[in-house]
């Protein structure tokens, strides 16, 4: 099948032990793409009304993308969809590494897994076999030591192992999912779905063949895009960075963003290289997001500046299919010699985020949180909630064990990530996210608790960016801060493709970003349109930072595919892939109003100092704009049930496989 | 779309123990099939198939050829981006990614399990930026 997509999805049901593999209608890659699109089609379709997230009714995806294999570039990501237990809507997770192309080599776009399994399990999935495996041996170990025991067990070429730690066994509600040793589809506390379903790991090893469409095509235009990657010029020493910062803090005017400068950074250092930057220019969130720039100047950020990191890089790390590589695997002193290089949403949320400048803590807490299977951006949350709580006298040494929780003692942030990983004491507490702790503590902590729907925000500020504001807020999966912001706009550069989309000038006033208008709410709506198109093809958010001209992803899609769809036509896909996504968490009773940020976010009340002094986002004006450019009910974000007709009629022409996999003649595989 | 077996098939087996993705059945001495479902047209049974059996999809015989004459991929590091296709195209896991050097932090391509090599050649056509190309060693080449 020349179509650069699989054609089927693999559907496990622990309960019952069954496995299937159905085959998907074309109608529904066409409407819906592969990846996050073809997830929302699924789960809107087999999920019931109000399931239980940790219950057996709940369906886990593990999703490839359209453009995976095919020969285009930065088109590794995989992803889990899942209702989320964190925050009760739709919930997914984007990760890279080396997954997304061992889905499609076992024949098929996607995984689903329902029921629950009373003991602990692992899938193993090859050309032959498709077997549910018993994981009791490896129940309690954490990610790296499960990666390595399954790859030794299984001792086949190029298999990859996708699992949960401790923190997903346990029901943390901040846990992910990890591949790679350590690079994690961390947010929406899609771990704990894993963990509730019994189901430490899932194991790939197929060698099926993914054949685009034209695949000539798709190398032309790898080629135009490898050549911006490679462009890279000598650039300034990393703590050159926080002027850069400062300045774009204090000029009166925007300079539009191209994305060909964040590219370089990345090659550089890698997401570390905002490290300086971000907090510079007010978009970094300081001290659980009541600190300002001021709080974390130039000479409390330097201890994290971007060449501490890069200097014990032993080697770059480059998911599949990347040609530009921002990870690394770094060396260190500590507990752990070799660990996956901290990002940039790490470094600040155990360090800004808890005023904690001790780098050595945060590479040793980065390679715990990928051990355990957590999030860090929620942990880091959590870790700077009890400290402001602790400040406030709600928590005290007493349930400390004698810890001071002062900020930015490191100690203290060791402290609680540790008992988070473990479930103890305190750490109970937090271990399912700021929203929970705080029900749970009481006394006013809630004002305390930053989170969207219940889950914590990413690491870039929403007084200093009113995209992140809106998008932290309205986004079906609340509190993700890849789905879109303003400077994600100007970086794509999608009014150089398509047609009746806002254009941004090379340079506008800074002012304008914080006036009201129904302008957010446009550009906020491209945005998700186009994360969904981004996330139906596995594409890299920062692969499209280069620029739609740059990185053409509309035309691998059709070269790959063999369509012929303009650029509205798949920002209309996106727009589609969204409602179903909304309808998803209607049908899951969810208020979409009561997923809105928490104040302390928007800047209300305003704060007196620093980058953001004096900014504040009306961001229920631009909720409801944004609704209404998606034709749903502004007034509560609800689209009519018409718009998803076209999703359950999809769902009727299903055609399940009845043929088995065949078993190996002699059970033994050679090389 | 698969290559198939004729006739003139021995039944020895040797097509069975090399192919990568376990697609050939057959019992000893007689003749034997690949599953076209699962066959990926890599041609290492036809190189190795001493009676001339496997017919590739244009109904032509694969010739058998010694295997230290198969064509082995050679990378050209100036071209390669480090991306790992190649790495993930290879359906025996022959191929690894190297050390990196003391100015280049960036890990490319070696093949690191040569024995592994079936000179399937899906490592070239997967390189979007054509930095591999497949070639015979020149040691196996005749005088």
């Amino acid at each position: 099948m020349k179509k650069g997509y699989m054609g089927k999805v693999l559907v496990v049901d622990l309960s019952t032990r069954e496995i299937r593999e159905e085959i998907i209608p074309d109608t529904v890659y066409k409407s819906y793409l592969s990846g996050m699109g073809l997830g929302a089609w699924m789960l809107y379709n087999r999920i019931p009304a109000n399931a239980d997230p940790l219950g057996p009714d709940n369906m886990l995806g593990f999703m490839s993308g359209l453009l995976t294999g095919t020969g285009s570039l930065f088109t590794g990501r995989w992803m889990v969809v899942g209702k989320s237990p964190l925050t009760g809507t739709w919930g997914e997770a984007n990760c890279g590494g080396h997954f997304s192309p061992a889905i499609k080599r076992c024949g098929v776009d996607g995984i689903f897994v329902t029921g629950k399994s009373d003991t602990p399990v692992y899938l193993y999935c090859d050309d032959h076999v498709k077997e549910i495996r018993d994981a009791a041996p490896l129940w309690g170990k954490d990610t790296v030591d499960t990666e390595n025991t399954l790859l030794e067990t299984v001792n086949r070429p190029n298999a990859k192992v996708a699992c949960i730690g401790p923190a997903g066994e346990n029901l943390s509600l901040i846990s992910g999912i990890s591949t790679d040793k350590g690079r994690m589809a961390a947010r929406s506390g899609l771990g704990a779905v894993m963990g509730a379903k019994g189901l430490k790991a899932v194991v790939l090893a197929g060698t099926k063949r993914i054949v685009p469409h034209n695949r000539d095509e798709i190398k032309r235009l790898s080629q135009i895009c490898n050549r911006w990657v490679q462009f890279q010029p000598p650039f300034i020493a990393g703590p050159l960075t926080a002027p850069v910062g400062a300045l774009m803090r204090i000029l009166p005017t925007v300079l539009t963003q191209d994305g060909l400068l964040y590219k370089i950074l990345l090659r550089k250092w890698g997401t570390v290289s905002m490290n300086q930057m971000s907090p510079e220019m007010g978009d970094a969130p300081i001290k659980n997001w009541k600190g300002t720039s001021k709080d974390w100047g130039f000479s409390k950020s330097y201890s994290s500046n971007p060449d501490v990191f890069t200097k014990c890089e032993r080697v770059k790390y480059h998911c599949y299919s990347c040609p530009l590589g921002c990870g690394g695997i770094c060396l260190t002193n500590g507990k752990y010699q070799e660990t996956h290089k901290p990002e940039y949403e790490t470094v600040l949320s155990l360090g800004g985020l808890c005023m904690n400048q001790d780098v050595d803590s945060i590479f040793y807490l980065n390679e715990l949180l990928n051990r355990m299977g957590m999030d860090s951006i929620s942990a880091g949350h959590a870790a700077a909630f009890a400290m402001e709580c602790f400040e406030k006298g709600i928590i005290t040494t007493a349930d400390t064990d004698g810890v001071e929780l002062t900020w930015g003692n490191p100690k203290a942030v060791e402290y609680l990530i540790e008992k988070m990983a473990k479930r103890e004491g305190i750490g109970d507490l937090l271990a399912d996210g700021v929203k929970v702790a705080a029900a749970k503590i009481g006394n006013g902590s809630d004002e305390y608790a930053i989170h969207a729907g219940g889950q914590e925000p990413g690491m870039h500020d929403s007084r200093n960016d009113p995209g992140f504001a809106l998008h932290y807020s309205v986004e079906p999966a609340p509190g993700r801060h890849t789905n879109g912001a303003g400077l994600y706009y100007e970086m794509y550069q999608l009014w150089k493709v398509a047609k009746g989309i806002p254009k941004i000038p090379p340079m506008y006033l800074k002012s304008s970003k914080y006036k009201t208008s129904k302008r957010h709410a446009e550009i906020g709506a491209v945005n998700s349109k186009f994360m969904n198109v981004i996330n139906g093809a596995g594409v890299c958010m920062f692969g499209s930072f280069l620029g739609a001209k740059r990185i053409r992803i509309f035309d691998w899609l059709n070269a790959a595919a063999g369509w012929n769809l303009t650029p509205e036509e798949y920002l209309e896909t996106g727009a589609r892939i969204q409602t179903l996504k909304q309808a998803f968490n209607i049908k899951q009773g969810i208020e979409p109003k009561a997923n809105k940020i928490k104040n302390r976010a928007l800047g209300i009340p305003a704060q007196p100092q620093g980058a953001n002094k004096g900014r504040t986002v009306d961001v229920d004006a631009m909720m409801a704009d944004y609704w209404e450019k998606f034709g749903w009910d502004p007034s509560n974000g609800k689209p009519s049930p018409e718009m998803t007709d076209h999703a359950s009629q999809a769902a009727q022409n299903i055609e399940p496989l009845t043929e088995k996999p065949r078993e190996k003649a002699d059970g033994v595989y050679h090389n | 779309m698969a290559f198939t077996i004729i006739d003139n098939c021995i039944g020895c087996g040797a097509c069975t123990r090399i192919c990568p993705s376990g697609c050939i059945t057959g019992e000893k001495k007689e003749l034997h099939a690949i599953d076209p479902a699962l066959c990926m047209e890599c041609g290492a049974c036809g190189r190795v198939c001493p009676s001339g059996s496997v017919e590739n999809l244009f109904g032509q015989i694969i010739q058998r050829v010694k295997r230290p004459q198969w064509e082995k991929p050679r990378f050209d590091h100036k071209t390669c981006m480090a991306c790992t296709i190649c790495v993930e195209a290879c359906p025996t896991g022959a191929i690894a990614l190297g050390d990196p050097s003391s100015k280049d932090p960036h890990a490319y391509p070696v093949l690191g399990l040569e024995k592994r090599c079936i000179g399937c050649g899906f490592c070239a056509k997967e390189c979007p930026v054509a930095a591999i190309s497949m070639a015979v060693p020149a040691e196996a080449l005749p005088a």
